[in-house]
């Protein structure tokens, strides 16, 4: 017995030195950031891997802010040498970043994901506006019966919010806060209708607090269902609740056409078209960004950008769009693919909102 | 304080027959109140010997053994009798020092082997259990083969070290145990897959492998029928000629028939000591008396 | 004996009092029964439900459509370098020759998409292997497109409107063009015990993560083990009985109820912040899945030791053991099997894990299968998860395929873990 504990021992000493000196120099790409993006970025890694000598990239799924923090914090193998994101780098992550040496990084735009809001094909299509979604779901909305003054969310039927819509209990299946498909929900659905009432919308210049606070709340009254980052289980509640709307990325509408449709918004379709060409308002860009001084260091790093970066992967008719990605319009995808072969770099000034 | 007995009359020795044999010995026999020990604890030359002995256990909290002194001859089997939680294991246990394992246990006074004191704080224990064996109330062969329960003391010991060597040894101290011819064709047999009386043999084997000098007997036989008890008895008898013998005991019939000399323990106190015969015939004390006929215990 | 109970009870004969009462005691003993036999056949009907919804669903995935194509080795298109040939050129070619009425950019791409993507890398494999196949042509089962897949399998409805399906009228016709001539087969799908993930379906694979598991339970199992079963000798017969015992015990019981989420927190900081060590290792998750099952272990060790009788400490103290040789050869294999059960059941609780393992950075998209303990691995529940959470509809099947092979795993475990009893039960 005492035998084997020291063989053991010896043993993990071995694998642990071994760690160590594999930590010395990587010869993979490590890749981290946004769960929207994870999906196309993997396509890629995959591709990359297959067709060249180089090792697979290794995506961690990590959120977009989770990735630009482990992405800020250094410069050296250990730390990743791209992260995804499903929306721009802020100006403090910028700033976050270049205190922690990692000054110079590349902004590689790669497209754009929609997100939809769907219900089960046994029902009627919805055809909604923003206004209507803002005042379905918030938490505080303005008194109908005039006023700058908020209310709790008084409505229970669809038909409540607006005449036109028919008379089905709200009910909405969407992810929680934690995801980043809900912020831009809130942001772009949310925000976008609470903008069309005057008042609200001259808050937002005064007070962009108060504007978030009252635009992006969501009611918790049971009306909007936290039904948890998995899609494919919205995808399925759905299904099984023809009453029931869902909250999900572009992907999920394309590859269950089948079960479940779109609803408008603001008129516009759902569709692959309709969101390349920018009229659908609930879309929103993917980014990835680049850590310059790793494209030296890291074996494939300067072949993967430019895998994703072809026309095969990001073009009109690449294997990207068709795991669901909305291509950029052919001049955006220009400007991208130039940056990417020389190099240039954001510079955080540039982030000013 | 050789005193009354008739005239005070402590027990509550309900109705009628009150011993109408002591009365013939009224006036000699000790009051129970005297806990002092009668009889000779002492002999010469001993083998051990245990000199104002008190135990606690708990810290402190219990008083086990108080005040004993009592010493065990060379090749003599003494026999310790007493009612439950008299004390005898635990002075028995004290013998090889088995009550170092136990928690909160302290012993005070001397006890020597040949003149050297066991509780000296350079002994150490394996050598000293080696030479002091000790066999248990219950049988407790090793869940292993009858060849290794006997080998592994040797072997552990480095008596034998070698196969041929383990081997010889297995079969002395089977033979001496009286195991032999029962279990030599199936040495690698499970030693729990004995009978009782068998297993408690092994177990005296396996004690006596290590080649002691003193052998401990916490009630040996009486988790065994009595035909394997008279197969221990006789065992005893003969190991005797090679080993001092100290040995629990329930029985008094037992301890008649293979101890030389007898010690009564009462609640922790030594109360009588003297030749097995003069004890249970004419007990010097009327604790003793009381035990031996029958009143408690 | 009946005297004073009759004397008591006015005349009624005890037995008879007992007999009254044994109705009501009867009653309450079949109640209980009834109770406890309830409770068995709920759970058994959970478990059922659960095991007839996982298999239902993921019983299909351990089949793959297969489409047999007659592969022209073009030595035109195979010359140069090998590795980076054209080969998807190779299938369309095949593919439009077996329908050379289609015409047209839009049907000639439709046609090309139902080979799966990987077929080119099969056929590469095939030429690099043996290059003597260069200019010959070969029948070759290629796999065929997930959405293939799906609607030979019949998990896509074909009555709804051409525009809310994923393959098209054209395409329908085309693959029942294919079964009629039996060039359409379901296979064995080899390809998911073989490969790593993917995210085309029909090329993902189980071994990555099976492998990644097992780096991760042997840097456990190594650890763990002696480490759980040291400290729960050392506690259990050695250590004395005080304040700072007293204390220990009750943390490590604390630690046994501790989120593992915790535990990877702690990992992250403790092995890849201080230590440095690469994230995403199999060699790291085995270090947070240490800390995770050592309370189990310590516990189960302890216990087992508790219950080994005190006669067999006697025995090997009486003939002069010391303390180390009546733990080791005495109290050690008889308490062994406890601490196997103790051991495989920590195991299986690590095997399960994805929580901690989340934190340093194992929960990833991995293609290549690890090799190593340092290589960058996930493990079977994350390749679950991942699997569930992706938008293809062929994954879901797989997610549950995948569920059926963790459960394997763990019945392998714990059939290991009854073997090994059975040997250390024979021994004595």
């Amino acid at each position: 017995m005492l035998k084997k504990v020291i063989v053991s021992v010896a043993i993990l000493s071995l694998v642990l030195a071994a760690g160590m000196a594999n930590a010395a120099g990587r010869d993979y790409i490590s890749i981290v950031g946004s769960s929207t993006v994870y999906p196309f970025a993997t396509v890629v890694a995959e591709q990359f891997g297959k067709s060249t000598k180089f090792k697979t990239p290794k995506i961690e799924s990590t959120g977009s802010g989770g990735g630009l923090k482990l992405f800020c914090a250094g410069v050296g193998v250990e730390h990743p040498d791209i992260t995804n994101a499903s929306r721009r780098i802020k100006a403090s992550e910028c700033a976050r970043c270049a205190k922690n040496g990692v000054t110079d990084v590349i902004e590689v735009k790669v497209g754009y994901d929609g997100i939809v809001l769907a219900n089960s094909k046994k029902a009627k299509p919805f055809n909604l506006t923003r206004k209507d979604i803002y005042l379905a779901l918030a938490k505080q909305v303005p008194d109908p019966a005039g006023g700058e003054k908020l209310i709790p969310n008084p409505y229970k039927t669809w038909k409540d919010v607006n005449p036109s819509l028919p008379a089905v209990k709200i009910e909405v299946l969407g992810p929680p806060p934690t995801s980043g498909t809900r912020d831009a929900f809130a942001e772009l659905a949310m925000g976008g209708g609470a903008k069309k009432i005057k008042w609200i919308k001259a808050l937002k210049k005064k007070n962009k607090k108060a504007f978030k606070k009252i635009a992006y709340t969501v009611r918790e009254d049971g009306a909007y269902v936290e039904a948890g980052e998995n899609d494919n289980l919205i995808v399925q509640k759905l299904v099984a609740n023809p009453n029931a709307l869902g909250v999900f990325g572009f992907s999920f509408l394309d590859q269950n056409t089948d079960k479940i449709q779109g609803s408008k918004v603001d008129g516009v379709s759902p569709t692959f078209e309709n969101i390349a060409k920018g009229t659908y308002p609930v879309s929103r860009p993917l980014f990835f960004y680049v850590k310059k001084a790793h494209i030296e260091s890291i074996p494939g790093m300067k072949e993967y950008l430019a895998e994703f970066t072809s026309e095969k992967a990001w073009g009109n008719d690449g294997y990207l769009s068709e795991k669901g990605m909305i291509p950029m319009p052919d001049k955006e995808r220009g400007k991208f693919a130039e940056d990417v072969k020389t190099l240039s770099i954001l510079s955080c000034g540039d982030l000013k909102k | 304080m050789e005193t009354n007995n008739s005239g005070v009359e402590p027990e509550p020795t309900e109705d009628g027959a009150p011993e109408a044999a002591p009365a013939l010995k009224n006036g000699r026999l000790v009051s129970r109140e005297d806990r002092r020990t009668v009889g000779i604890p002492t002999v010469d030359n001993p083998r051990m010997r245990t000199e104002h002995v008190d135990v606690y256990y708990n810290y402190g909290e219990k008083h086990a053994i108080k005040d004993v002194t009592l010493d065990l001859a060379r090749n003599e089997v003494l026999a310790m009798i007493g009612p439950s939680g008299c004390g005898k294991s635990t002075y028995l246990r004290c013998l090889n020092r088995m009550n170092d394992t136990i928690d909160g246990c302290q012993v005070s006074g001397k006890i020597t082997l040949d003149g050297e004191d066991i509780y000296a704080p350079r002994v150490d224990v394996s050598p000293l259990r080696a030479q002091i064996g000790m066999v248990f109330q219950k049988p407790n062969p090793f869940p292993k083969s009858i060849w290794e329960n006997v080998a592994y003391g040797p072997r552990i010991h480095g008596l034998a070290t070698n196969r041929s060597e383990q081997d010889e040894v297995v079969e002395t101290s089977l033979k001496r145990a009286g195991l032999w011819e029962e279990v030599k064709d199936h040495l690698q047999d499970p030693g729990t897959g004995l009978s009782g009386g068998q297993q408690q043999r092994l177990c005296i084997a396996r004690t006596i492998a290590v080649s002691p000098e003193v052998i401990l007997m916490d009630e040996p036989c009486s988790a065994l029928d009595p035909i394997s008890t008279a197969v221990i008895e006789d065992l005893i008898n003969e190991l005797k000629e090679h080993y001092s013998i100290a040995i629990v005991t329930h029985s008094m019939q037992q301890a008649s028939r293979v101890s030389q000399r007898t010690a009564y323990f009462h609640l922790g106190d030594l109360i009588e000591v003297g030749p097995t015969e003069q004890v249970f015939t004419t007990p010097l004390h009327q604790l003793t008396e009381d035990y031996i006929t029958g009143r408690f215990g | 004996m009946n005297k004073p109970g009759q004397a008591a009870n006015g005349g009624q004969r005890p037995i008879d009092i007992v007999k009254g009462g044994m109705v009501r005691r009867h009653r309450a003993e079949r109640r209980f029964k009834i109770y406890g036999l309830s409770a068995i056949v709920l759970s058994l009907a959970f478990l059922s439900f659960l095991l007839i919804s996982i298999v239902s669903q993921g019983y299909s995935a351990f089949q793959q459509t297969y489409i047999k194509l007659e592969i022209n080795f073009d030595q035109n298109v195979l010359s140069g370098n090998l590795a980076t040939a054209n080969y998807q050129a190779l299938v369309k070619k095949a593919l439009y020759k077996l329908f050379p009425d289609v015409k047209g950019r839009g049907d000639k791409r439709h046609l090309a998409k139902l080979v799966s993507p990987g077929a080119s890398f099969d056929l590469r494999k095939m030429v690099l292997a043996d290059r003597h196949i260069i200019g010959t042509t070969r029948e070759v089962w290629l796999p065929a497109n997930d959405d293939v897949d799906m609607a030979v399998k019949g998990h896509y409805r074909r009555d709804v409107a051409e525009s809310e399906r994923r393959l098209t009228d054209k395409q329908l016709a085309w693959i029942d063009v294919l079964e009629h001539r039996q060039r359409l087969e379901k296979r064995f799908n080899v390809t998911f015990f073989t490969a790593g993930d993917s995210r085309e379906p029909e090329q993902a694979g189980i071994l990555g993560a099976a492998m990644g598991s097992f780096y991760t339970l042997i840097v456990t199992l190594v650890l763990s083990f002696p480490i759980g079963v040291a400290a729960a000798i050392y506690l259990e017969e050695f250590a004395p009985t005080n304040k700072w015992t007293d204390l220990i015990e009750v943390n490590i019981n604390n630690l046994a109820a501790v989120p593992s989420i915790v535990f990877g927190l702690l990992g992250l900081a403790v092995f890849l912040n201080f230590f440095g060590l690469p994230r995403s290792a199999p060699l790291v998750g085995g270090l947070v899945l240490t800390l995770m099952t050592l309370p189990t272990i310590i516990i189960a060790s302890r216990a087992a030791l508790k219950s080994v009788p005190p006669s067999i400490r006697e025995a090997a103290l009486g003939i002069g053991s010391s303390k180390m040789q009546m733990v080791l050869n005495h109290v050690l294999p008889l308490a062994m099997p406890g601490m196997l059960t103790g051991t495989i059941i920590g195991m299986a609780q690590a095997l399960g894990e994805t929580a901690p393992l989340l934190m340093i950075g194992m929960v990833a998209f991995i293609v290549d299968i690890p090799a190593g303990f340092t290589d960058p691995a996930t493990v079977l529940p994350v390749q679950i998860y991942l699997w569930a959470d992706s938008p293809e509809r062929a994954f879901v099947e797989r997610t549950s395929a995948a569920i059926m092979v963790l459960l394997a795993f763990l019945i392998a475990m714990n059939l290991v873990a009854i073997l090994l009893r059975k040997r250390f039960e024979r021994r004595w």
